[in-house]
């Protein structure tokens, strides 16, 4: 299993050695043109670091593409293949910045479903410590995952640290599906239940592109804001719709202040 | 169902046409043969051309080296940011899909697949998009010809593949094709999608079409705790068609509960548009309450 402290290092290593060879084959270039006596020299030369470049970046590309399968490798929850994966993308020097960082990502990605929650927080921090340059996209699914990783750590200073960072940025439409999904959890959390309550059909028809168990928790922190604000009607139709929506009493384990919604944990709803 | 005009909106004949990609000049392997021409050029004739000559051919190589670089790059950084833009677009429409704006996906469809694509890859995606749209706007034979395309187009994964399946079995016992839709579902159940939450819900609604309420019911109370946990919301319409099914054995008091269900989960209207047959149900039951901001 990779370590994360090593894991960053290395990422960081190879990402200043793969800088250095640009630097490097750029300035051999230039200073050939300007140095070399005959022009056989001076093309031999350039159609070297020409070949060499594109040998590197090829290489970089092919880490890339066998990099690109560890996303899909984790939603399958195949977490062992995936991790050799990324081990390999790890291990294999590029020139391609873009790979390493993309590396780092997933590996932050697998710990978050394997609900290492502390690995995934720093693998996060120390992508988003990077200068991402076009990659730039990859720091709000970052940024989101950290969220979501301090919430269950419980740190909620930094939850609504990652959480501002993000409310100035521009999302797409799964991006702001999860960032609400956490916001709720952290909002019910910290109590701002008048928050919760506000717009709340919108936030309601949010909730349903999720997936089942994390649209049932979303309604049911809804319902519970709802209760808070005395709006028993509204807490009373989505406590109702939570519970056609998963198993209440894992809900409940999962999230101990939705015990107030279902006091002895008995749903209030046949499934028939 | 209304037929499509030949040129009329989201004409799929007249889109699957028009969205084809161009045959596109690769400039860049122009560029990298005109550069390796001229390097070769420069080298004959800094072997036989005299002093001045020579360095003004030598400089002139140097500065078309980097001219190739930097025109290159020029060509590569705008490239990208025109698929990038297109990408964008069609991801755009497929956030209109899930956000149930189908008349602004129905209007950027038809923009986006009135031209030619980019990539084929970005094309397929579009016409992936087109087919719910076109099930929504009732005109279900358009779906089916635009699921075909895609099914026969070799060009969609496995998983892709089999949602496309699905979507043209309900989209065929909406039509009452029922043989046809039989056997698209038997071809199902040996594909990836067997087994899945998807194919019980289309399973359900054929034994409520084919008057087959009993088995419609212990396929819902079998696989219940999958359609909750795959389908999501859309567990409403499992419950709807259910509610249908004890409605037609008489048994009242789990249709009024599955009715409850379905509509407390989404909205009548909703429901019925994708289901007719359960629409004689709102006769005999009443929704569920909804507070003021869902009524």
């Amino acid at each position: 299993m990779l370590a994360v402290d090593a894991t960053i290092s290395r990422v960081r290593r190879d990402i200043t050695l793969g800088t250095l060879l640009k630097a490097l084959l750029t300035a051999a270039a230039v200073g050939c043109l300007v140095v070399a006596q005959t022009e056989n020299v001076r093309i031999v030369v350039l159609l070297g670091i020409g070949a060499l470049w594109f040998w590197l970046s090829l290489n970089g590309a092919r880490t890339s593409r066998a990099a690109a399968e560890s996303p899909s490798l984790i939603a399958a929850g195949q977490f062992e293949e995936a991790e050799r994966n990324i081990e390999q993308t790890v291990r294999t020097f590029s020139m391609i910045r873009g790979v390493k960082l993309q590396a780092l990502h997933h590996l932050a990605l697998l710990r978050h479903a394997q609900r290492r929650w502390q690995e995934s927080a720093v693998l996060a921090r120390a992508l988003l410590g990077q200068r991402l340059g076009t990659l730039q996209p990859l720091s709000k699914s970052t940024r989101l995952l950290l969220a979501d990783s301090l919430l269950e750590m419980n740190d909620l200073g930094g939850t609504y640290e990652a959480l501002n960072a993000l409310s100035r940025e521009r999302l797409a439409l799964p991006e702001v599906l999860n960032l609400m999904a956490i916001q709720l959890d952290y909002s019910a959390r910290v109590g701002a239940w008048s928050w919760m309550v506000q717009n709340v059909m919108s936030k309601v028809h949010l909730t349903e592109l999720l997936p089942s168990a994390s649209n049932a928790r979303a309604q049911a922190f809804l319902a519970l804001a709802a209760q808070k604000v005395g709006r028993a009607d509204l807490s009373e139709w989505l406590r109702s719709r939570a519970e056609l929506l998963t198993d209440v009493q894992r809900l409940v384990t999962e999230r101990p202040l939705l015990r107030e919604l279902w006091p002895a944990s008995e749903p209030t709803v046949s499934g028939t | 169902m209304e037929a499509a005009e030949p040129n009329g909106f989201l004409n799929v004949d007249r889109l699957l046409e028009s969205s084809l990609p161009r045959p596109r000049v690769n400039l860049l392997w122009i560029m990298g043969g005109s550069f390796l021409l001229l390097m070769f050029f420069s080298a004959v004739v800094s072997r036989t051309a005299p002093g001045p000559a020579r360095d003004a051919v030598g400089l002139l190589s140097g500065l078309l080296f980097i001219g190739t670089l930097i025109g290159v790059s020029a060509f590569s950084f705008h490239a990208v940011r025109q698929l990038r833009a297109e990408q964008q677009r069609v991801a755009e429409i497929g956030e209109m899909i899930q956000l149930r704006r189908w008349q602004e996906a129905a209007m950027a469809l038809e923009t986006y697949l009135s031209q030619p694509a980019r990539t084929m890859a970005l094309r397929i995606q579009a016409l992936v998009y087109l087919a719910p749209v076109l099930v929504r706007l009732e005109r279900s034979p358009d779906a089916i010809a635009v699921q075909d395309y895609l099914i026969d187009s070799d060009m969609v994964d496995a998983g892709g593949i089999a949602a496309m399946r699905i979507g043209r079995a309900v989209a065929m016992l909406n039509e009452d094709h029922l043989f046809d839709a039989d056997r698209a579902i038997s071809e199902l159940r040996r594909g990836p999608a067997g087994g899945s939450a998807a194919l019980a819900l289309v399973e359900l609604y054929r034994d409520v079409k084919t008057g087959h309420p009993a088995e419609a019911i212990e396929l819902f109370e079998r696989k219940l705790p999958e359609l909750r946990d795959q389908l999501g919301q859309r567990v409403a319409d499992a419950y709807a068609l259910a509610a249908r099914a004890y409605d037609l054995l008489g048994r009242e008091p789990e249709a009024r509960t599955a009715f409850r269900n379905a509509t407390l989960l989404a909205p009548w209207g909703e429901l019925y548009r994708r289901y007719p047959d359960v629409k004689k149900l709102a006769d005999r039951f009443q929704p569920a309450p909804a507070p003021p901001e869902a009524a």
